[in-house]
């Protein structure tokens, strides 16, 4: 009774729809007082290359702060869609409710997400963030460092570097910064500032259109005590295969690069599904829809119609292809939600169930 | 257009599946071009509702004298009408839940009114839109107290239906609140005490809280004013149940609309799914806003065709809807809104009669 009494604010403020009274007047007032979602305003945009930009935001009192090195999700709404990708943040480590963060993007051609970013964000933008994640941070007593970024695998490794200058930490750090070409190196004033005023720090540029691509000799070369460093790597797979074979004391490695896309399959080919939540693996045989699949596994997901009308069997697929069985739409990013009474698997899949 | 002109041809099972496989083609290619204009359209529409209840509220709170209370009592009631019809039904089919917005997700929407929305989701969103007029599967053919067809077994009760659906029409919210509980099953002794209590649990709890909104907490606030904002709910309240009780009875009891037995659904194709849907409906002609304050179901035939396309679509895709139907040789019914509206009280008359 008691407890009940106490729940009683909560519960009316839900019941009366107060909550989402608040959540529209607050963003009337502005975008960024809306309750329940983190979001942030641009207020700078800083041309680094041909194509690249950093996006200085203000994420607002409700930012947690995070540590140097780390990624943020970046959520926009693209032609009325909202979607999300991961950004690493290019400046140093940031307290609780930061006045400025700053996320350095390349405009990856043909992609959804970035070249929209570039064309679409100015001063006084908003775009939603989500939690600060990664563990690519450089703990502050790390004994002498190699940090080796690549193309705009440079991002993480200048809010790393950043990070030590404002700690006064750059005891012995060596960082090497690949990029295509003079044009093309994305925060080489910083460094060259940086390292102009910190005698801890030496900068390798490395120009592939000059030199050619970075290869395990000339690594040696510019790092001879490479073996005694705690190194961080980041970039093409390429670059990252290399600095882990040259043999660093310790290896940190951030991959940019989402996992490979699934291998699509043939409609009828059985394919193994994972279900997160429940946590079990199936294995989907025989044609059909996954609905029909799932149960033929003894699986009891929730349904209705088995029409695609009424929405029930929606799901959110984590992983993996789907079709369409009647518009032949192909689902194949991850994160999307798909009915299981009219999907058709196309690859193995991992779906939140 | 006099639908009974023109009976439905009997399509071969290839017609049938071309005529499903041409709406298909309506479907996916209204669907490829969503977009901004979409989501544009239903923000605009939530904040349309929540402008006029703070209006006609305040209105309500602070006006004197009789017109502050009828402009402030239309006010109110325009919002629940468009919050129920054009926001909350369509959000809840899932029309926006490809934008990726929580405040648009279908499976989550609460809309503010009696009914909770997962009952809603159930009877409304499965069972009617997935066996739509077909009898003992449809309970919304009738509401299981109605006889809306001749095809309905007629009982002594019918005599009274007149009343009965006058009663209706101002409870509207209620007999929706009340319809996944299968209160009908338990009188006839089909489903237990238990279940309906397990059942109503969540519709009893909703339904408080709907009351004291309207009838306590606002009055409350009110102060002095207590009596003209209780009375200013309560006619927005019967307002909106009146026209959302209109509205859809003109939806699939008008003259020109079937009913189907059972059998009618079984090995049903994609194309027959698609013409039950289309003979069981019926739509009324309109402006732009009277089609939004119908939350579009006066495109109760689009609706039912695309029940998860944005209803906002369904003007546009009405005249090639009736184009397709017109080269198949199938009856598209629909007429002004006192047409159709005429026409279901002559059914609900004639059929309180046996025969």
């Amino acid at each position: 009774m008691l407890s009940r009494l106490s729940a009683l604010p909560r519960t009316a403020w839900s019941r009366l729809f107060l909550d989402r009274q608040a959540a529209f007047w607050l963003a009337e007032l502005s975008p960024t007082l809306a309750p329940g979602e983190r979001r942030a305003r641009v207020v700078e945009v800083i041309d680094e290359t041909a194509d690249t930009k950093t996006f200085v935001l203000a994420p607002g009192r409700r930012w947690p702060g995070h540590r140097a090195g780390q990624f943020v999700p970046v959520e926009v709404e693209i032609a009325g869609v909202r979607v999300r990708r991961c950004y690493s943040i290019s400046s140093g480590a940031s307290a609780p409710g930061a006045a400025t963060i700053a996320i350095t993007v390349r405009a990856v051609p043909g992609g959804r997400v970035s070249p929209w970013l570039h064309a679409n964000l100015r001063r006084g933008s908003i775009v939603g963030l989500g939690d600060p994640a990664g563990e690519f941070v450089a703990a502050p007593s790390s004994g002498p460092l190699l940090l080796v970024g690549g193309g705009s695998g440079i991002t993480p490794i200048l809010a790393i570097v950043r990070d030590l200058a404002a700690r006064d930490a750059l005891g012995d750090v060596v960082v090497v910064h690949a990029a295509r070409a003079a044009d093309d190196a994305i925060g080489a004033a910083v460094l060259a500032a940086l390292e102009a005023s910190h005698l801890g720090l030496r900068v390798i540029a490395h120009r592939d259109a000059m030199e050619g691509t970075l290869d395990a000799a000339a690594l040696l070369a510019h790092v001879p005590d490479l073996a005694i460093r705690t190194a961080y790597a980041c970039g093409p797979a390429g670059l990252v295969a290399l600095v882990a074979a040259a043999g660093p004391a310790a290896l940190h490695v951030e991959r940019f690069v989402a996992a490979p896309p699934p291998r699509l399959q043939d409609p009828a080919a059985p394919v193994s599904i994972r279900l997160s939540r429940s946590r079990r693996d199936i294995t989907a045989a025989g044609r059909g829809s996954l609905l029909e699949q799932l149960e033929r596994a003894g699986e009891t997901p929730k349904h209705g119609c088995r029409l695609g009308v009424c929405q029930s069997c929606r799901c959110r697929k984590v992983s993996g292809i789907v079709e369409d069985a009647v518009t032949g739409a192909r689902s194949d990013a991850p994160d999307e939600d798909i009915r299981l009474c009219v999907s058709i698997a196309r690859s193995n899949l991992e779906l939140a169930l | 257009m006099n639908p009974l002109a023109a009976p439905a041809r009997t399509l071969t099972a290839a017609e049938t599946d071309a005529f499903g496989a041409e709406l298909d083609a309506l479907r996916a290619e209204t669907l490829a071009d969503l977009g901004q204009a979409d989501v544009d359209h239903i923000r605009r529409m939530i904040k349309l509702v929540r402008y006029t209840e703070v209006a006609g509220r305040a209105l309500l709170h602070f006006g004197i004298g009789p017109l502050t209370f009828a402009v402030g009592t239309t006010a109110l009631a325009a919002s629940k009408i468009l919050e129920n019809m054009e926001v909350g039904h369509n959000v809840m089919h899932g029309q926006y839940t490809w934008t990726g917005d929580p405040a648009l997700d279908g499976a989550r929407y609460e809309w503010d009114i009696a009914c909770t929305g997962d009952d809603w989701r159930h009877s409304h969103n499965y069972e009617h839109h997935t066996f739509t007029n077909v009898l003992g599967k449809d309970r919304d053919v009738g509401y299981g107290f109605l006889r809306v067809s001749r095809a309905q077994r007629w009982r002594p009760a019918h005599l009274a239906q007149p009343v009965g659906a006058a009663l209706l029409a101002l409870l509207f919210q209620w007999g929706v609140g009340a319809h996944d509980l299968h209160l009908d099953e338990t009188l006839r002794g089909e489903q237990s005490l238990a279940e309906l209590r397990r059942r109503g649990a969540p519709f009893a709890k909703k339904a408080a809280w709907q009351l004291a909104k309207d009838y306590v907490v606002a009055p409350a606030l009110a102060l002095a004013n207590a009596p003209r904002v209780l009375a200013g709910n309560l006619f927005a309240n019967l307002a909106r149940n009146v026209w959302t009780f209109a509205v859809i009875f003109c939806g699939h009891f008008p003259a020109g609309t079937e009913v189907f037995p059972v059998t009618s659904i079984e090995n049903e194709r994609r194309g027959d799914w698609y013409l039950r849907q289309l003979r069981g409906s019926a739509n009324i002609e309109g402006g732009r806003a009277f089609h939004v304050m119908t939350g579009h179901l006066s495109h109760q035939i689009e609706h039912h065709l695309f029940p998860d396309l944005p209803a906002a679509r369904y003007p546009a895709l009405a005249p090639r809807v009736q184009a397709i139907c017109a080269r198949y040789g199938q009856p598209y019914c629909t007429g002004r809104f006192a047409h159709q509206l005429g026409s279901v009280a002559k059914q609900i008359a004639r059929n309180a009669l046996p025969g």
